[in-house]
C-alpha cells in the first residue's frame, strides 16, 4: 500500500493530461512488477522495479512534456494562422513595444551599467578624480577634488603604495586638426593620457606598443580609426602624425572595442601626456603657477591586491594633503591657507570609467524607461482586450473541450501557449526593432553631447531584458482572457449554442475595467508630456535679460595660442573690435573672456565695501573682464551709472560694473555707486570701484537663479587675460555679416584661423537639445498611449453594441430617439472615463515629481497642463466613443431581432 | 492514419516493436504486453510503466494500435485494464520495420562483420 502511494507521488512528474489518461493503468502495472518480484522473493528484482520507475520520472516525463508543449505551439500557430489580421496586429505591436523597450534598456546598461570594455578586472580599478568633471579648471578649489593637475598626479604615483599602478587621463575629449604623414589636415578626436595609461587598464595593444614614458613621442590609434582612415594596413607604425607643433609617430593600435576610461566617448587617438605645450601651445598645464593650479586631469589607480578603497581613501588623501601643505606653504594670510587646504580626495570604484553623460542622462533614462514600459503595458492591455473577444468566439469550441473531459488548466495552458508564441515572435521581431530605435536614441543624444557614440550590442543583460519583457507581456495579455475564457462552465456555455455566441457580460465588464486602465496608464504619460513641452516653450522663450534677435557671437579669438604675449592682448581686441566696427550691417561690437554660454567662467573671494559677510554663500563672486561697450553691445539695460568706454585705461582709475543680483546681496538697498569692491586671491588684493549696475542677464544657463557677477575691463583685468569671444548687433541677421566680422578678425592677424559664428538663437537653441529630445520623445508616448487607449476604447464599446443589438433594437422599437440611445452609449463611457481619470490623476500626480528636476518655469502639479491632458483624453475617449454610439442609433430595430 | 508513409515512422524504437509483437497474436492490456515481452526475450526486456505507456499514447496517436471499447476478456473481471489492438496500418508499419532490419542485417553479414547467417 504504501509503495502504491510512494509511485502516486511519482505520477506527479508526468504532465497532467498523460497522467489522467494512464495513470490509473501504469500504477496497475507497477503494482503488478512489484507484486511479481516479491513473489519470486527476489530482492534484485523489486530494486530494479525501483530503479525503472525513477528512471522513467526523470526521462520519460520531461519527453512527454516536451510533446505537450510541441502540440500546444503547433495548435497555436494552427490558430494564429487562422486569424492572420490579430496575428498581425499582435506580432507588429508587441514588436515596436518590446524593442523600444530593449533599445532604452540597452542604452541605459551601456551608459549607467556597463563596465569599460576590455579593461581587466575593472573591478580593482578606481578613480581619485570626480568622474563626472571634465574641463580645465585654473586656481583653486574648496571641498572634494574635482580634477587633479599633473604635479598632484606624479606625487601619487610617485608615493602611493596601495596601487600597482596609478595613470592620469585628460579629462576634456579633445577635437584636433591632424597631419598624417604631412597630408592634408584632418580632425581626429584625441586625448592625452600618461605613461602608463594602457598598463593601468590592462590594455594591450592589438599590435605595435604603447609609450611606456610620459614624454615619449608615440601616439597609439584606436581600432577603430585604423581600421576607417589606413584601412587596416599593417604597415603604419611609425608614420608621422602632427598635432599642432608636436609631432609623433604612430606607436601601436588599440585592440578592437577598447574606447578608453570614460563611458561613451570613443577617442581616435592617445598621445602624450608629456606633449600638452605642443599640443596646445601657448599654455602650460604641466605647471602651476602661483597660487594657481591648472586642474584637467582624471587620475585612475588600480589597487594593489587585497586593498580596498577603504584602505586606499586615506592613504592617497595622506599624500595629497602633504602635497597641499608644501604647495600653500608660502601663502601669508591664515584664513586664505585655510581654505587652500580645505580639499580632499575621494577615492571611487571606476568599473565603469569617467562619464560626464552618465549623471546627465540618469534620470531622463529612468524616465523613459518607465514611460517606456507604461505604453508597453497599455499596448498589451489592447492585446487582452482583443484576445477576450476572441475567447468570446471560441466560446462554444472551448465549452466542447471541457466537455469533452479536458482540464482547465490544460486549456488555460494552451491558451497561454498561444499567447507566449505571439509575444515570441513580436520578441524576435523586437530586437530587430530595437537596432533602430537604439541608432534613433543615440544620434538624439548626439545631439546633446557630440562626441556620444554607442553601438546597439546584444549582451546577455540586454537579452535577458528581452526575454523577460517577452514573457512579462505574455502573461500581462494573455493570462487574464486566458483564466475567463474557461471559466464559463461547460454546461452552460452549450446550452447557449445555438445562438451566435457574442461572449459573456462578465468579459464585457472586464473589458471596460482594462480600457479604464488604460485611460489611467495614458494621463501620466499625457501630463509628462505636457509638462515637458511647456518646459521646453518657456525655456524657449525664457528672457535673457537682453534681445536674442541680431546678436552674433563668435568662436574665442585665443590670444595666447597665438603667441601674443599678456601686454599686448587688450590691445590686440580692440584693434580687432575696431576692424569688426567697420563690417557694414554691424551695429555694434564687443568682447567677453567668458563668453556667453561658453562653459567657461571664473570667480574669486571678494570683499564688499561696507559689507560684512554673513556665511558661504556671500563668500565670492563670479567675475568676467569685458571690453569697451560690451553692455550696449549685447543689449543689457544699465539701471544705474554707466557702461565701460575708452576712459577706462590701464592707468585710469579701476572700475567695475556689478549686476542687479550682486547688489541685491551685497549691497542691501545701498547705493552701490562709488563702493569698492576687493578681489583676494592668496596674498593678490585687486580693488575696483563699482561705477554701474546692470540689469540681470543669462551668461551661463538658461535654468536657475542668476548668480552675484562683477565685470572689469579688459585694460584692468582681474587675472591673466588670455583671448575673448566677440558679440556682434548687427542690423539684420545675414549670411554677409557674420563672413564680413570672419574676415575682420584676419585682417588684424591673418595667422588667425576662421572663426565660427553662431546667432545667439541658435546657440540657446542647441543648449536646449536634451528639453527638446526629452519633450519630443515624451510627447511621442503621449500620443502613441492616447491613440492605442482610443483604439481600446472603441473596440470595447462596438463589442458592446454587437452584444445588445437586440436590447437597443426593442429600445429603438419602443421609441427610443437616436439621441436617447447615443447618450446611453455615452453615459457608460463616460464611467469608464472617469473611473480612469480619478486614477491616472493619482498616478499622474507621482509621475510628475519623478521629472521635477527637468521642469523650468512650471510646477509639477501644473494645473494648465494636467487639465489640458485631461482635456485632450476626454476629447480623444468622446470621439472613439461617438462611432459606436451613432451605429447603435441607427440599427434598424426589425434587422436586430430578426437576429435573435 | 492512412496518408503516412510507414517509412517516415522507421526506425521504430525497441520498444514499439516489442508491443507490435506483443498484440501481433491477440488484444492485449498493459500488463499482458509486458509479462508477453518479459517471456519471449527472457526476462531480459522488461518495460517500465512509464515507457510502456509514453510508447502506447504515441502509437496511438500514430495509429499503429486502437484502443478497444469493450473487455475481450469477459473472464477478466478487472474492469480497470485497457486493451489495445495492432491495426492494418500498425502490422505494415512493423512489416517494413522488419525489413530494415533485416537488410541491415544482410549487410553485417556480407561484409562478413558477423557470422552466423541461418
Amino acid at each position: 500500500m504504501k509503495a502504491e502511494s510512494v509511485y502516486r507521488a511519482l505520477l506527479w512528474c508526468y504532465p497532467a493530461a498523460f497522467r489522467h489518461e494512464y495513470g490509473g493503468e501504469m500504477r496497475l502495472l507497477f503494482a503488478d512488477q512489484l507484486y511479481d518480484a516479491r513473489r519470486r522473493g527476489a530482492r534484485k528484482a523489486e530494486a530494479a522495479v525501483w530503479l525503472r520507475a525513477a528512471r522513467d520520472a526523470v526521462t520519460i516525463a520531461p519527453k512527454e512534456h516536451s510533446h505537450v508543449i510541441f502540440q500546444d505551439i503547433r495548435y497555436a500557430v494552427r490558430t494564429m494562422a487562422g486569424s492572420p489580421a490579430f496575428t498581425a496586429v499582435a506580432i507588429l505591436s508587441l514588436a515596436l513595444g518590446i524593442g523600444a523597450n530593449t533599445a532604452m534598456f540597452s542604452l541605459w546598461n551601456g551608459v549607467l551599467r556597463s563596465a569599460l570594455p576590455l579593461v581587466q578586472a575593472p573591478e580593482r580599478l578606481v578613480i581619485l578624480s570626480n568622474p563626472a568633471s571634465s574641463g580645465v579648471s585654473i586656481g583653486s578649489q574648496n571641498g572634494e577634488r574635482a580634477l587633479l593637475t599633473f604635479a598632484e598626479f606624479e606625487q601619487l604615483r610617485e608615493n602611493a603604495d596601495v596601487f600597482s599602478g596609478l595613470m592620469a587621463s585628460q579629462s576634456l575629449l579633445e577635437e584636433w586638426q591632424i597631419r598624417v604623414e604631412g597630408g592634408d589636415p584632418e580632425n581626429v578626436r584625441g586625448r592625452m593620457v600618461s605613461a602608463g595609461y594602457f598598463d593601468v587598464l590592462g590594455v594591450t595593444p592589438r599590435f605595435g606598443r604603447a609609450d611606456r614614458s610620459t614624454d615619449g613621442r608615440q601616439v597609439v590609434i584606436s581600432h577603430e580609426y585604423w581600421r576607417r582612415r589606413f584601412g587596416g594596413r599593417m604597415d603604419i607604425l611609425g608614420k608621422p602624425v602632427t598635432i599642432r607643433k608636436a609631432v609623433l609617430t604612430i606607436g601601436g593600435v588599440a585592440p578592437a572595442g577598447f574606447a578608453g576610461e570614460t563611458g561613451g566617448q570613443h577617442p581616435d587617438l592617445w598621445a602624450p601626456l608629456g606633449l600638452q605645450r605642443e599640443i596646445l601651445p601657448g599654455r602650460d598645464w604641466l605647471h602651476d603657477a602661483g597660487v594657481d593650479k591648472v586642474m584637467w586631469l582624471h587620475v585612475f589607480g588600480r589597487l594593489r591586491d587585497g586593498v580596498g578603497v577603504e584602505q586606499a581613501q586615506p592613504k592617497a588623501n595622506a599624500i595629497f594633503k602633504a602635497g597641499l601643505e608644501t604647495y600653500y606653504g608660502s601663502v601669508q594670510s591664515a584664513e586664505a591657507k585655510r581654505q587652500f587646504l580645505d580639499q580632499r580626495l575621494k577615492v571611487q570604484g571606476a568599473a565603469m570609467g569617467a562619464s560626464s553623460v552618465r549623471r546627465r542622462f540618469a534620470d531622463p533614462m529612468k524616465a523613459l524607461l518607465a514611460a517606456m514600459a507604461v505604453v508597453l503595458v497599455i499596448a498589451c492591455t489592447n492585446l487582452a482586450n482583443l484576445l477576450l473577444a476572441r475567447g468570446a468566439a471560441r466560446q462554444r469550441e472551448i465549452a466542447l473541450r471541457l466537455s469533452l473531459g479536458a482540464s482547465r488548466s490544460r486549456l488555460v495552458r494552451q491558451l497561454l501557449t498561444e499567447s507566449l508564441v505571439l509575444a515570441a515572435i513580436g520578441g524576435v521581431a523586437g530586437l530587430a526593432a530595437a537596432y533602430a530605435v537604439h541608432r534613433t536614441l543615440v544620434a538624439m543624444i548626439g545631439e546633446v553631447d557630440s562626441t556620444f557614440k554607442m553601438a546597439f550590442r546584444l549582451e546577455p543583460r540586454v537579452l535577458a531584458f528581452t526575454l523577460a519583457a517577452t514573457v512579462a507581456s505574455a502573461l500581462l495579455f494573455g493570462l487574464l482572457p486566458a483564466w475567463l475564457a474557461t471559466r464559463t462552465a461547460a454546461s452552460e456555455s452549450l446550452k447557449v449554442q445555438g445562438r451566435t455566441a457574442t461572449g459573456s457580460s462578465g468579459q464585457l465588464r472586464w473589458g471596460r475595467l482594462l480600457v479604464a486602465l488604460q485611460l489611467a496608464l495614458s494621463l501620466p504619460l499625457l501630463v509628462g508630456a505636457g509638462l515637458l513641452l511647456r518646459t521646453l516653450h518657456n525655456l524657449q522663450d525664457a528672457d535673457l535679460g537682453y534681445g536674442k534677435d541680431r546678436l552674433l557671437v563668435l568662436d574665442r579669438v585665443d590670444a595666447q595660442t597665438a603667441g601674443y604675449k599678456e601686454p599686448q592682448r587688450a590691445q590686440l581686441m580692440a584693434a580687432i573690435q575696431e576692424q569688426i566696427r567697420l563690417v557694414p550691417g554691424v551695429k555694434a561690437v564687443s568682447f567677453t573672456e567668458n563668453g556667453l554660454f561658453s562653459g567657461r567662467d571664473s570667480g574669486d573671494e571678494i570683499e564688499v565695501e561696507g559689507y560684512t559677510r554673513k556665511g558661504n554663500r556671500d563668500r565670492g563672486s563670479r567675475w568676467d573682464q569685458v571690453g569697451a561697450g560690451y553692455f550696449a553691445t549685447v543689449g543689457v539695460t544699465m539701471l544705474r551709472g554707466r557702461d565701460f568706454d575708452e576712459r577706462d585705461t590701464a592707468a585710469a582709475r579701476k572700475v567695475c560694473v556689478i549686476n542687479e543680483a550682486f547688489a541685491k546681496l551685497f549691497f542691501e538697498g545701498r547705493d552701490p555707486i562709488g563702493k569698492r569692491i576687493t578681489t583676494v586671491y592668496g596674498d593678490t588684493r585687486r580693488i575696483h570701484q563699482v561705477v554701474g549696475v546692470a540689469r540681470d542677464f543669462r551668461t551661463h544657463n538658461l535654468r536657475g537663479e542668476i548668480p552675484p557677477r562683477y565685470f572689469v575691463p579688459v585694460t584692468q583685468p582681474l587675472g591673466e587675460f588670455d583671448g575673448a569671444v566677440f558679440v556682434v548687433r548687427s542690423a539684420g541677421e545675414s549670411a554677409g555679416v557674420m563672413k564680413g566680422v570672419q574676415q575682420a578678425i584676419r585682417r588684424v592677424d591673418g595667422a588667425f584661423p576662421i572663426l565660427r559664428a553662431e546667432w545667439i538663437v541658435e546657440r540657446v537653441a542647441t543648449r536646449l537639445a536634451q528639453d527638446r529630445i526629452m519633450a519630443r520623445l515624451a510627447l511621442a508616448f503621449g500620443l502613441l498611449a492616447i491613440a492605442l487607449s482610443a483604439i481600446g476604447l472603441y473596440g470595447v464599446l462596438s463589442y458592446g453594441v454587437t452584444r445588445r443589438r437586440s436590447e437597443i433594437g426593442i429600445r429603438i422599437a419602443l421609441g427610443a430617439q437616436p439621441g436617447r440611445v447615443i447618450a446611453m452609449i455615452l453615459r457608460e463611457t463616460g464611467w469608464m472615463v472617469a473611473g480612469g481619470l480619478a486614477i491616472g490623476a493619482a498616478l499622474a500626480y507621482g509621475a510628475a515629481r519623478l521629472i521635477a528636476s527637468q521642469l523650468y518655469g512650471l510646477a509639477p502639479n501644473d494645473p494648465v497642463t494636467a487639465g489640458i491632458a485631461v482635456g485632450a483624453l476626454l476629447l480623444v475617449a468622446l470621439a472613439a466613443a461617438y462611432l459606436p454610439a451613432r451605429r447603435a442609433s441607427r440599427l434598424d430595430p426589425m434587422a436586430a431581432l430578426r437576429q435573435e | 492514419m492512412p496518408n503516412v508513409n510507414p517509412e517516415s515512422l522507421l526506425p521504430l524504437p525497441t520498444a514499439e516493436f516489442h508491443i507490435l509483437i506483443a498484440l501481433a497474436g491477440k488484444d492485449r492490456h498493459g500488463y499482458s504486453i509486458m509479462q508477453d515481452t518479459a517471456a519471449r526475450t527472457g526476462g531480459k526486456v522488461e518495460l517500465s510503466p512509464g515507457t510502456l505507456y509514453s510508447s502506447i499514447r504515441r502509437m496511438l496517436e500514430q495509429g499503429l494500435i486502437q484502443e478497444l471499447s469493450g473487455n475481450p476478456e469477459p473472464e477478466n473481471t478487472d474492469q480497470r485494464r485497457r486493451y489495445y489492438r495492432l491495426t492494418r496500418f500498425g502490422r505494415r508499419v512493423a512489416e517494413a520495420e522488419a525489413g530494415r532490419l533485416r537488410s541491415l542485417l544482410n549487410q553485417a553479414w556480407a561484409t562478413g562483420l558477423v557470422t552466423g547467417r541461418p
